[in-house]
């Protein structure tokens, strides 16, 4: 069975494989904000596709260039479509195999049928159309080749057409006046309806179906359908065949790939509409060797998804961890934007690892094995040393063999232990990863982890003059005298109040 | 459709009002004028049923429009040139003002609904739909006359355009179409049996065409609406056998659904109707909208210009003479026979003018005599200036000044004068509200402000308030009893040498008489409430 997320020759995909446990980071990151969104869109099913990493290097790469390919061949619309007609398919088959009345059924069926032929191969001719360089739509297309070249679909195929023709063609005159309803054969244009169009062109409306809330036919459609089925005698005859003799037309991968698809198209669409709002992404180079990491304009996608609804903007932040450089030590005032920093960079690493594009201006990521997130559990209602116990065995399966060469996000260890202890613990968990080839970020209170140490790289949330915080993250440059700096700006912003008021 | 009668391409709405209008209404007392405006001087001598001696709409129209200054030149001269048509015209305007209200009264008792184009849910409200939009059609019919009736003596801009936009807008074409559709779709709304004349009977019937797919599983899909219309049947007994036996007749053909006896199939064309019907009516949707908007903007606006008819009317009968004024450059300020209007509408008697050219003055001083007529000359500024701002006339000769969006007053409350500190507390917090709103463009008038402390504490408060002020840009008038502060300004500003600031103060006669006219003068110590003490007790 074909499939876009997963290279083939791998036997055991990540899915089944199974990760028994979901990811703390999910949560850690706001990333459960970003799928709640995606969510509420597409459902259940593709939400779990986003909480399944891939398991290794080759299948990230694999989804990478599937994505780029679906982005600049502009192909989210025929994703869209092809979506719509499988949903559309579900809908008919549904109502077909409810419908009692058999002339009902069978033109039930026609649809249904012709919705599936649609998609296949509406994909295929959009697929056909690019120069396809993706080894996973290679794939595809060629699974979407060999399903229509099939004999049985052919003559399946042959026969729905001229049954679709004949059936979309189809309409009638129904003339009511008074006491009865007269039905003459021959198509109008909807003069009256063009009447009005033209008289208010604002306002034209479609005529909505006084029958559409009920499923079955209403007693004057199927009053009509008598009279209808009396004259086209032959139609319904080989609709009947037709649909004796349908069998299993369906391929069943198509539905595995449906899910697939929409996985796609859910992060295209969801980009695209982050686009409009002017929030930048780009496809991050992800680099073979090396541990250089780089973002430009990055940001946090999920507070960008809140602020977008409450027309604020975000602030950016430019990163450059170095090749010898392991770990960044962010400290700063509170409500500075650590986390969020922190955050914006987990995400960075979940979508290049997922094949998608990221939220920055431009990104280089190298290739780690896996996320791994701690952050400290607020609600916490246990006593100071039970925290730290709790903290602690959180803690110890991160530096579990199996783990090494992945991305860290710490934030706030070791808040209830005393200061000495802390800074002692804190420095032996940033050896400890450092050991095993981790890379990573550790947000935290306490400047004495920031020093200057092998691998280290100590970062700053920076205030402007009145202490204000920017939200702005760079590396820091010394120890600031505090005192004097805030008295000069104790006389800035008395001047500044002033000057306000009266400007 | 728009009228825009009030500004040249926009239609009303409470946009950038005064900050406080509540306040500069009190502290100019101009609830008089209010009223003044619901006094009907006009639509009871053009012999109009419709009437009444006193209609509160008018009062609370020109409170409105009042309350939203004009911000250039180009909107007061607007306003002017439609004015001076209604002055001309008050008939027509009465005319036009009762024609609207009438069918905004109709409406109501047909059954307003506030969102037009949202879904109807019952044959009820289509019916009432149908009826309001025969009524809006019959409206506009009504007003395009009396604006052509009235053309020859029309010169404004508002009302050629608007002229000009009901021909467009409701065009010869646009009402044969809605008369159409109104005779098509009279079957749903006049059900009766009518007696045509002796022994015939009519009835009104439909005959709807549809065009119908049936790709959904033979229920009916893209239906298209092929005619519509009522067709008029007659009978010589409409409740006879020949009524009755037409549903019979018809299905003995194969093509024919009777409806006779089947009360399910009755359910379906009743359904088929009502969605027929309501798609008919969706479409009108947006004339349904757009002209009930324009009769109630017609009848706001031009009941703002009724309401200053009636305004003037009042200021004629008390002997006052008005002008129209002149919008110039933000610090100029030129009067000639200013008179509070307020007062000799509220009194009865011609208020004392006064005339003064204060152009380039951004602070203004008046002291001088109790009583002497301070804080009328004062109001009569402010008022003449909120009049001018609406595009109104104002009581004087002549009456220039620029116009200013941010204008404010701060006088002193009179209604609980309590020495206390919750009163210069009051005070305070609202001047910290004015002075959040200031800017360059600013018009403050002050009366008598922080006299609720000490002399001296209240000069202090003044003198900082107004020097930041002034320095600032912001144009004050400030009546005042403290002599300190207005010693120290004019000490300061060298006696008003430099051209930007003035002192008034209340003529006095050498006989300690009052001409309650303000002329310059310097500040003094005194404000001779001993002589008029001494006036009033009686030597």
């Amino acid at each position: 069975m074909v499939s876009i997320l997963y290279k083939q020759e791998k036997s055991g995909n990540g899915e089944k494989a199974g990760q028994t446990e979901r990811p703390a980071f999910f949560q850690d990151l706001n990333l459960d904000q970003i799928l709640d969104k995606i969510e509420e869109d597409w459902g259940r099913e593709v939400r779990e596709l986003y909480e399944c990493l891939p398991p290794d290097r080759e299948t990230e790469d694999y989804r990478r260039a599937v994505f780029a390919e679906f982005k600049t061949g502009k192909l989210l619309p025929k994703l869209l479509r092809f979506l719509e007609l499988l949903k559309q398919w579900g809908v008919y088959r549904e109502r077909g195999e409810k419908e009692t009345d058999p002339a009902s059924r069978h033109v039930w069926f026609i649809r249904e049928a012709w919705c599936y032929a649609s998609a296949l191969e509406g994909l295929r001719a959009s697929l056909e159309k690019q120069r396809l360089q993706s080894e996973g739509l290679l794939a595809l297309l060629k699974f979407l080749g060999e399903c229509t070249a099939r004999k049985d679909y052919q003559e399946f195929r042959r026969n729905l057409g001229s049954l679709w023709e004949e059936l979309s063609s189809f309409r009638v005159k129904l003339i009511f006046e008074k006491d009865r309803f007269t039905l003459e054969e021959g198509t109008g244009k909807g003069a009256y309806g063009e009447f009005l169009a033209e008289c208010f062109p604002e306002h034209a409306a479609a005529f909505k179906s006084p029958f559409q809330a009920v499923e079955e036919l209403s007693d004057l459609e199927s009053e009509a359908a008598r009279i209808f089925q009396r004259r086209h005698k032959e139609f319904f005859q080989t609709a009947q065949e037709f649909y004796k003799r349908r069998g299993a037309y369906q391929e069943a991968g198509i539905f595995s790939l449906q899910r697939e698809i929409a996985f796609y198209a859910s992060y295209l669409k969801f980009q695209n509409r982050m686009e409009e709002n002017g929030f930048c992404f780009c496809t991050p180079t992800v680099t073979k060797n090396g541990k250089r990491l780089e973002a430009k304009g990055l940001y946090d996608l999920a507070l960008a998804l809140v602020c977008m609804e409450e027309g604020r903007e975000v602030v950016d932040n430019d990163i450059l961890l170095k090749e010898d450089e392991r770990f960044f030590v962010l400290t700063g005032p509170n409500q500075g934007g650590k986390t969020t920093f922190a955050r914006s960079l987990g995400q960075l690493i979940y979508f290049t690892k997922m094949g998608l594009d990221v939220p920055a201006r431009a990104a280089v990521v190298p290739y780690y094995t896996g996320i791994m997130t701690h952050f400290s559990v607020e609600e916490s209602a246990e006593t100071g040393k039970g925290k730290l116990m709790e903290e602690l065995s959180r803690l110890k399966p991160m530096m579990e063999a199996g783990r090494e060469g992945a991305f860290v996000v710490i934030n706030e260890l070791f808040t209830t232990a005393a200061n000495y202890d802390a800074c002692i613990m804190g420095r032996k968990v940033l050896e400890a990863f450092m050991e095993r080839d981790c890379r990573g970020i550790y947000v935290t209170h306490l400047r004495e982890l920031a020093k200057e140490c092998p691998g280290v790289t100590a970062l700053r949330a920076l205030v402007d003059e009145r202490q204000v915080q920017t939200y702005r993250i760079a590396r820091a440059k010394g120890e600031e005298s505090a005192g004097a700096v805030r008295q000069a700006e104790k006389y800035h912003l008395t001047y500044e109040q002033i000057k306000e008021r009266f400007s | 459709m728009n009228v825009k009668l009030l500004y040249q391409n926009k239609d009303w709405s409470p946009v950038r009002p005064y900050q406080d209008w509540q306040g500069i209404i009190k502290d100019l007392g101009l609830k008089t004028l209010f009223e003044a405006a619901n006094q009907d001087s006009v639509v009871r001598t053009s012999r109009v049923v419709y009437s009444q001696h006193e209609d509160v709409f008018l009062g609370q129209a020109v409170r409105r429009v009042m309350g939203v200054p004009l911000e250039t030149k180009e909107e007061v001269l607007y306003r002017h040139e439609i004015m001076r048509d209604c002055f001309r015209h008050e008939d027509f305007v009465g005319k036009l003002y009762v024609a609207a209200s009438r069918i905004l009264a109709d409406w109501e008792k047909l059954g307003k609904k506030k969102n037009h184009t949202g879904v109807r849910d019952t044959k009820a409200e289509l019916i009432t739909d149908i009826r309001v939009l025969r009524l809006f059609v019959n409206g506009m019919e009504e007003i395009k006359s009396l604006m052509l009736e009235n053309l020859d003596g029309l010169s404004s801009r508002g009302f050629l355009k608007l002229h000009e936009r009901i021909n467009e807008e409701f065009s010869q074409e646009a009402k044969t179409n809605l008369e159409k559709i109104l005779g098509d779709l009279a079957f749903y709304v006049d059900t009766n049996v009518q007696k045509a004349q002796r022994g015939v009977y009519t009835m009104n019937v439909p005959r709807i065409q549809m065009d119908v797919g049936l790709l959904d599983g033979l229920k009916f899909t893209d239906l298209k609406l092929e005619n519509v219309e009522t067709k008029t049947e007659n009978y010589s007994n409409p409740y006879g056998i020949k009524a009755k036996l037409q549903g019979q007749i018809g299905s003995i053909s194969p093509n024919v659904i009777a409806l006779y006896k089947n009360t399910a199939l009755q359910e379906d064309a009743a359904n088929l109707e009502y969605q027929a019907v309501n798609f008919v009516m969706t479409c009108c949707g947006g004339v349904l909208q757009s002209f009930g908007y324009f009769f109630e903007q017609l009848r706001f606006q031009i009941g703002f210009y009724l309401g200053v008819i009636n305004i003037k009317n009042q200021m004629k009968r008390s002997g006052m003479e008005f002008c129209f004024p002149e919008a110039s450059a933000r610090g100029e300020l030129q009067y000639d026979d200013l008179k509070e209007v307020v007062m000799g509408m509220e009194q009865g008697i011609k208020p004392v003018g006064n005339e003064g050219k204060l152009d380039g003055v951004l602070l203004t001083v008046i002291t001088g005599a109790n009583q002497g007529g301070k804080s009328t000359f004062l109001r009569s500024v402010g008022i003449a200036q909120v009049m001018l701002q609406s595009g109104m006339m104002v009581c004087a000769k002549h009456f220039r000044s620029g116009l200013y969006p941010g204008f404010f007053t701060h006088f002193t409350r009179r209604e609980d004068s309590a020495m206390n500190s919750g009163r210069l507390d009051e005070e305070l917090r609202r001047m910290d509200k004015i002075v959040s709103c200031l800017d360059d463009r600013s018009l403050l008038l002050l009366n008598e402000s922080f006299a609720t402390t000490t002399e001296k504490e209240g000069s202090a408060i003044a003198y900082d308030i107004v020097k930041a002020l002034k320095e600032e840009g912001v144009r004050i008038l400030t009546v005042t009893h403290l002599t300190s502060f207005a010693q120290r300004i004019y000490e300061e500003s060298d006696g008003g040498k430099a051209g930007d600031v003035a002192f008034f103060s209340a003529e006095r006669l050498e006989d300690g008489s009052r001409t309650f006219k303000m002329i310059p003068h310097a500040p003094e110590q005194t404000s001779f409430g001993l002589e008029l003490y001494a006036e009033i007790m009686g030597k």
